[in-house]
Parts: C-alpha cells; sequence; structure tokens
C-alpha cells in the first residue's frame, strides 16, 4: 500500500521515469506537455460540439430575436435590425398572453397530476405484496419505456370517435350517447387527453424516484414511530417526509422543466388544434418561426421562453451545487 | 406497522387496479397490432383478441418509405450515439483524473446544457443548418442530436471514471504501463456497464426525438420513424390496426433497451437529489 500512496503523491506522468530525481530532459519535456496541453486536446471535441451546436445557437438566438427575419431577409441575406419591435409585437398580441396562460395552466394542471399520482403509487408500492409491486413496476416500466409518438398514436386511438375503447366502454357502463362523441371537439378536451397522457408517461420516474426515497428510510424509524404511538399520517409527516422531501423537490423542478417546453405529444395529437385551441408556447413558436417563416419573432419567442426557464432553472441549479452528490470537485 | 387483512387485501386491489391502468395503452397498442381490421373497426366490445394475425405488420411494412425511415432513423441515432460516447469519454477522462484551468467551468457548462431546453434553439439551428446546407441531410440531424446527448453523456461517464479508484490505474502503471496503458487495460473495461448504459439512454433520447426531425427534415424521403408515425396518419386512413403495428416496430427497440438499463436510469437521474 506504501508504494502507491508514493506514485499518488508523484505528478501523474507516462511511464514512471527510472529515477525521479533526475528526469532526462526530454521526459520532463514530455510529461509538462502532456500535463499541460493534453487535458485540453482531449476535451476539444467536446468544447467544439457543445460551442458549435449549443453556445453558439444560443448567441445566434438573441441576435435573431432582435432582427426581421422573415423569408425575403432570409432569401437576400439582409441584415434589418429592429431592436426590441419583436418583442413588442409578441408582448402586445393578445394570441401570445392567451397562449402563456394556457400553457402555464395545462403545465401546472400536469405537474400536480404527475406529483399525487406518483406519491400516491410510491406510497402504495411500499404496502404491497412481492407479486402485485411487482406488476405494478412492470406496468410501470413499460409505460416509462414506450416512445412519446408512439403514446399518442394509442391514446388517439383509445380516445377515437367511433371505435375507441373508451367510448364503447362508457357505452357500456351505461352512459348514453358516448359513441360517436369526439374527445377532439375543442381545446380544453383535447389538452386534457394530451395532458393525460404526459401524466401516464411522466409519473413512473415520478414514482420510482421517491419509492427509492422511501425504501432508504430504516424500518425502525416507522417501529420507534409506532411505538411512540404515531398514526398513520403522523408517521408519513415525520418518517416518510423528511426523506422524500429533497427528491420531490427535484422531480418538480424537472417536471416543470419538461412540462413547459412539451411539443411532441402536443403537436402529434391535432397539431396544436382544434383552430388553434391547444397550441402551447412551444407549438406556437413553430407556428411563427418554422410553419411561417416569422423567424425573429419566432426567436423573441424563444428568447422569453428561455427566460422564464432560466429562472426556474437558476434555482434549480443552486439546489443541486448546494447538494452533496454534486460538487465540481 | 402491520395492517390487518382486510387493509391488505384493499390495498393490494388498489395496486392490481393501479397496474392494469397504467399497463392498459402498452397492452392495446399491442393487441390492436394483432387483430384484423375487421376485427378493429367492429362495434363489439373485445378487450381480449380472439384471434391473431399478422395482416397488420406485413401492411405497415409495405407502406412506402417505411424501411427509408426506420434506415434514417437508425442511422441519425447510431451516429449521434458513436460520436457522443467518444467525444464523452475523451472529456470524462482528464474531467475526473487531470487537474487544469477550466475543468470546473466546463464541468458547470455540461450541467447547465444538459439542463437547458433545445427547444429555444430551433430557429437558430435551423438557419444554422440552412446555411451550411445540411437541410435534408441526414448528418444535420445526427450533429443535433449527439449536440443533445453530449452533455449527459459526459456528465454521467465523469461521474463513473470518479467512482473508479484511481489506484487501480497506478498500480498498473507502477508494473509498467503507460498512461494509456493503464487506461486501455484498466479503466475502460471497468468503464464497461457505465458505456452500455450511457449509449442505451442516449439512443432513446435519440430515437424519440420529434421537433428537430420535423424541422430539418420536410425532405418525405428523409424523414424518421416519428415524424412519419406522427405526421402520415393520413397515409393509413382509419387502418388503426396498421397504425398500431408500426408503433410496435418502433416502440420496440425503445422497450428493449429501456428495461436493460432502467434501475441505472432512476440512480442516475436523481442522483443529484438535494439533502437537507
Amino acid at each position: 500500500m506504501t508504494s502507491t500512496k508514493d506514485v499518488a503523491a508523484m505528478p501523474a506522468g507516462t511511464t514512471p521515469p527510472a529515477s525521479p530525481r533526475v528526469p532526462t530532459p526530454r521526459a520532463r519535456r514530455r510529461k509538462g506537455f502532456s500535463d499541460a496541453v493534453l487535458p485540453y486536446l482531449l476535451l476539444a471535441p467536446g468544447v467544439i460540439a457543445i460551442g458549435a451546436l449549443l453556445i453558439w445557437p444560443t448567441f445566434q438566438l438573441v441576435l435573431i430575436s432582435f432582427r426581421q427575419l422573415d423569408l425575403r431577409e432570409l432569401v437576400t441575406g439582409q441584415l434589418v435590425w429592429v431592436g426590441i419591435d419583436n418583442y413588442t409585437e409578441v408582448l402586445g398580441d393578445p394570441e401570445f398572453w392567451q397562449i402563456t396562460v394556457r400553457t402555464l395552466v395545462f403545465m401546472a394542471a400536469v405537474v400536480a397530476a404527475t406529483l399525487l399520482i406518483a406519491l400516491g403509487v410510491a406510497l402504495l408500492m411500499k404496502q404491497l405484496n412481492p407479486i402485485v409491486r411487482m406488476l405494478l413496476q412492470v406496468a410501470l416500466v413499460v409505460a416509462w419505456a414506450t416512445p412519446a409518438v408512439a403514446t399518442t398514436t394509442i391514446f388517439q386511438w383509445i380516445f377515437d370517435q367511433q371505435y375507441g375503447i373508451l367510448n364503447k366502454t362508457l357505452d357500456l357502463l351505461g352512459f348514453e350517447g358516448f359513441i360517436g362523441h369526439s374527445w377532439f371537439g375543442d381545446g380544453p378536451s383535447t389538452l386534457t387527453v394530451i395532458g393525460l397522457l404526459i401524466t401516464w408517461q411522466a409519473v413512473p420516474f415520478v414514482a420510482f424516484s421517491l419509492y427509492a426515497g422511501l425504501i432508504g428510510v430504516p424500518r425502525e424509524q416507522y417501529e420507534a414511530a409506532g411505538i411512540d404511538g404515531a398514526g398513520p399520517f403522523q408517521t408519513f409527516r415525520a418518517v416518510s417526509w423528511p426523506a422524500i422531501q429533497p427528491i420531490l423537490t427535484i422531480v418538480t423542478f424537472l417536471s416543470v422543466i419538461w412540462d413547459f417546453r412539451v411539443f411532441t405529444q402536443v403537436w402529434a395529437v391535432r397539431q396544436g388544434g382544434p383552430d388553434g385551441e391547444s397550441t402551447t408556447l412551444p407549438v406556437y413558436m413553430y407556428l411563427k418561426g418554422i410553419a411561417g417563416s416569422h423567424f425573429g419573432t419566432a426567436g423573441a419567442i424563444a428568447m422569453i421562453m428561455l427566460l422564464v426557464l432560466v429562472i426556474l432553472l437558476a434555482r434549480y441549479i443552486q439546489l443541486l451545487l448546494r447538494s452533496k452528490e454534486v460538487e465540481l470537485k | 406497522m402491520r395492517k390487518s387483512l382486510p387493509q391488505r387485501i384493499a390495498l393490494n386491489t388498489v395496486g392490481v387496479v393501479g397496474a392494469i391502468l397504467f399497463g392498459f395503452p402498452t397492452y392495446w397498442l399491442i393487441t390492436t397490432a394483432f387483430k384484423t381490421p375487421g376485427e378493429v373497426l367492429s362495434p363489439r366490445y373485445d378487450l381480449i383478441p380472439l384471434s391473431i394475425t399478422f395482416e397488420n405488420f406485413t401492411s405497415a411494412l409495405s407502406k412506402p418509405g417505411f424501411t427509408t425511415f426506420l434506415t434514417n432513423s437508425l442511422i441519425v441515432t447510431l451516429g449521434a450515439v458513436v460520436t457522443a460516447l467518444i467525444a464523452g469519454v475523451l472529456a470524462a477522462v482528464p474531467l475526473a483524473r487531470m487537474k487544469f484551468r477550466g475543468r470546473k467551468g466546463f464541468l458547470f457548462l455540461v450541467l447547465v446544457a444538459q439542463l437547458a431546453p433545445i427547444e429555444a434553439l430551433l430557429i437558430p439551428l435551423y438557419l444554422l443548418m440552412r446555411d451550411a446546407g445540411l437541410l435534408n441531410q441526414l448528418p444535420s440531424l445526427l450533429l443535433v442530436y449527439m449536440a443533445l446527448t453530449l452533455p449527459f453523456t459526459c456528465w454521467m461517464l465523469y461521474g463513473f471514471v470518479n467512482g473508479i479508484p484511481i489506484e487501480l490505474e497506478e498500480a498498473a502503471m507502477i508494473d509498467g504501463c503507460g498512461r494509456w496503458g493503464a487506461f486501455r487495460r484498466v479503466t475502460l473495461p471497468l468503464l464497461g456497464p457505465a458505456l452500455v448504459a450511457t449509449s442505451v439512454f442516449s439512443f432513446i433520447t435519440a430515437w424519440n426525438e420529434f421537433l428537430f426531425a420535423l424541422v430539418l427534415m420536410r425532405d418525405q424521403d428523409m424523414q424518421t420513424i416519428p415524424v412519419w408515425l406522427a405526421t402520415f396518419r393520413t397515409a393509413f386512413a382509419v387502418d388503426w390496426g396498421g397504425i398500431m403495428a408500426a408503433s410496435v416496430i418502433y416502440a420496440v427497440p425503445a422497450l428493449i433497451f429501456f428495461l436493460i438499463v432502467q434501475r441505472k436510469l432512476v440512480s442516475g437521474l436523481t442522483a443529484g437529489a438535494v439533502k437537507g
């Protein structure tokens, strides 16, 4: 062991030179080169990729949001600076505010539903017998693993107007008139279905995370709470809650970030329709920018979205960095 | 705390109902894919399929371009996984093993990039690819997916390399290995499971990606399978069996890979859980 320690104290060079005290000039030069430049050489591909594909576009996004960039400018390559016109246009548009409010309400509803259901599932998993628990876990993993687009096709089929199993079931249960009922006829109903399918996919991750926290609590603590005469609710508050509260904070942030920017499911179900009634902010950005070729306006929308998320993210990263596991040593 | 028998029965019943609710959509996807078109579009109440047919799978596979879309998806996904993995390993080793200026800065950058919404970069990335003449070219999507998975790959691999005791490499160096030899013979084999887990996660991310595939691949021949599934539902008219069969083919690789790394995924994503 002592020999290992000695080497550890030595700067990690290539092969340890035979006599470390008198290195040959060549060995010293090579060691110096490798220690000074090697890390940067190894990091280069990652830095170049992140720089070119994430940082440079972010910088470009800021510039684009201050330019008028429609099809004409795109073709002629003209640089037309319009200051904050894009922002005033977007912020002055009642449609934008309607969509923003809709997106925030939608996000809040999906996050709340996800967290509540997941908490219930996690607490339930602890109480189940092993076979039922495994059954539930398999179902959760499958729901989690199904790709988002496949999920949208399934839900559209389940909610199909004529032959969907939901309408058939409702009819069978005695609710007359559901055969032929369209679940995608108006915005709120469409968004409810979209919210359901996002929740269905989001619950497993949150539930498993919370469950991992719950099974980390030593059994003795529950026994002690029982001896002290705590009821189920008191036990939850005094024993389970401290164990899952930090995890709950993390998954809440992650859910907010994920559900705020969700595009795939909203787009794949009805492209933001009917009549734009299920359009959320990312879909709005797509429609303005890519479909409508108003790249400057879409850039401003993206910047506003980014600002909202940065505010949310800053707090999250602050929490992450304060935690023990993530140390930028 | 022992629960009484009726309580346990009630809880387990709720558990079974929960399992059915969460399992049903996927069950419904698979059973519909194996039903005949006549059965799919019948007013009969048919929770359990009476017969099994592969008709839908042959009809999905024979849809014009299906194999092209599948190949496109595979090329961009595997290309992104491999390039991100190489760049990730190269970055993770110095991050975990060497001291140099800018190390903390890069780690912080990676952490932020991992959480940053790449959707916001849709417009600049679209214009960038357009200027580079890469629209409707698979490399554009491959690059975007690499950028999408790289921060996560770096962060995960950095954690894994950190977890391998440096003494092992040092022992190999005492035994006469060079730094590269020690890495290749000691660290890399130990990193194996981490490489699998990380690349599977990248695979799933890229395989499922939709927005950039929709925007960068406007040309119908260059589409990936999720975009085709979502936008060309009309190609199937009301052929729900066909859509479900195509969805099954699309979902299977993701499902299999997911099951391999499922446990690691939970611990990996919550590794940053805040304590207190």
